[in-house]
């Protein structure tokens, strides 16, 4: 399949998922559920900061205009985009990143997923809430919804991912 | 040479930049969204958004139908019960005059919230009807259980309405039936309960006493329902109740809102607007 429509088909459906059912649920104890940075993780390695920067900015603008959060998830992704690399850096293999290969956990192996997409999703969701809250005397509250909402999030991205990622086969 | 060093200076740090105009732009607009409806392009009253959650709605619709078919019900029988045709005339031979004591005042919208949220800070719904139906800013919304919001910004064909569950809703309202005056607050955590700031605590209130809108600014008429007081308790070091009402209306589950348009509004505003301005707030 061509690259580009494939990001093109994950940025709709990642969207279409958060604005139409994540973002109508409610599960209480302030839990939302955000699989779309997915997507930012998922974007080719060889990429530029800059077109990442512009496909986050896009993807949450997209988001906040449906949902009544005016630029609240934009925020958190760009936030999210412009960290990647630093991250990247940080767990990149021994003989750097194979331009071939995406950031999935078939293909750069469940340790490497598991590290990079929690600590970015941290980021995001604590930057997420923090802005929404934007309280210092509601700290704990920030807290209780991050901490609640990363594993559910990291779950069902998880979960989305298997779907959009095509498993390498055994040889 | 200021020149190439420039161009160099931006090379250097262009990522930088332009995640910093991206994160300036979408934080000045979340956050002067809160206050004052700028960007009209990213809210759901515009047309894109507003017939994606259209068609979201004719799907999910039918979610709470038992529910609201039941609260319409109750809410017809309250007025057929006033209906002429159930009482049971005393007098015959009465003459119908042209009533000159009492003028409306207001006028009532009906209008279905076809996107809402109760879970952020700040909760906002989406209403089908817009400047198309005279709908206006400012605006109050209510279902037939409490009061809903306030219309926040408003396009051709829908408005958005700043809940009751956001930050700054302040509106003002009073506690029956001693009828103390007070502001309705929200903490962002529960969708069913709300609080009432400024009440002093010389004052005697008891508990389930109903508590409903003041009428003071015009947006909601006098005595509307906004829920019940569910726990009174005593500010630390201040002389003030903390107290802490449960909501009438259920907002995960509202569909059918009223818009409320006041006929006697500019004439209470232009009247106002001669007090001198030293108020605080």
């Amino acid at each position: 399949m061509n690259e580009v429509i494939k990001h093109i088909i994950r940025f709709i459906l990642l969207v279409g998922v958060q604005v139409l059912v994540l973002n109508q649920l409610e599960i209480g104890l302030g839990i939302q559920i955000m699989v779309y940075p997915l997507f930012v993780l998922l974007l080719p390695f060889e990429l530029s900061v800059i077109a990442v920067l512009v496909l986050a900015f896009a993807m949450g603008i997209a988001i906040d205009a449906i949902s009544n959060t005016y630029g609240l998830h934009a925020s958190s992704l760009v936030l999210m985009a412009y960290l990647r690399p630093i991250i990247f850096k940080m767990f990149a293999p021994r003989d750097g990143y194979d331009n071939l290969k995406e950031g999935s956990s078939y293909q750069m192996g469940v340790r490497w997923y598991i590290f990079v997409y929690g600590i970015l999703l941290f980021l995001h969701h604590l930057w997420f809430f923090t802005l929404e809250i934007f309280r210092m005397d509601d700290f704990f509250f920030i807290l209780q919804k991050v901490l609640l909402s990363l594993p559910l999030s990291f779950l069902l991205s998880t979960l989305l991912q298997s779907l959009f990622v095509s498993k390498p086969k055994e040889r | 040479m200021c020149m190439r060093n420039l161009i160099a200076f931006f090379k250097r740090f262009r990522v930088f930049l332009v995640f910093v105009v991206l994160q300036l732009f979408a934080i000045t607009t979340y956050f002067s969204f809160l206050n004052f409806p700028r960007a009209r392009y990213l809210t759901t009253a515009s047309s894109v958004s507003g017939s994606i959650l259209g068609a979201k709605h004719e799907v999910t619709k039918h979610f709470n139908l038992t529910k609201n078919n039941q609260n319409l019900q109750k809410e017809n029988i309250r007025l057929r019960n006033q209906l002429p045709e159930s009482f049971h005339r005393l007098q015959y031979g009465t003459v119908k005059i042209n009533d000159t004591l009492f003028r409306q005042q207001y006028e009532y919208i009906p209008a279905l919230v076809i996107n809402s949220t109760v879970t952020k800070r700040n909760n906002y719904f989406t209403l089908d009807i817009g400047s198309n139906q005279k709908i206006k800013r400012g605006m109050g919304v209510f279902s037939d259980k409490g009061i809903v919001g306030i219309v926040h910004n408003v396009s051709k064909n829908y408005a958005v309405v700043k809940s009751v569950l956001t930050e700054n809703i302040n509106v003002d309202i009073m506690i029956e039936p001693a009828g103390f005056f007070g502001l309705l607050k929200w903490d962002g955590r529960d969708s069913r309960r709300g609080s009432i700031a400024g009440i002093s605590n010389d004052q005697s209130i008891k508990k389930w006493s109903k508590v409903v809108t003041r009428g003071g600014s015009g947006i909601f008429p006098r005595g509307m329902p906004v829920g019940r007081i569910e726990k009174l308790k005593p500010v630390e070091g201040k002389p003030l109740w903390d107290v802490v009402i449960r909501f009438s209306e259920d907002y995960r589950a509202l569909q059918r809102v009223y818009v409320i348009k006041n006929l006697l509004r500019k004439e209470q505003e232009n009247l106002e607007s001669e007090i001198p301005a030293d108020k605080e707030e």
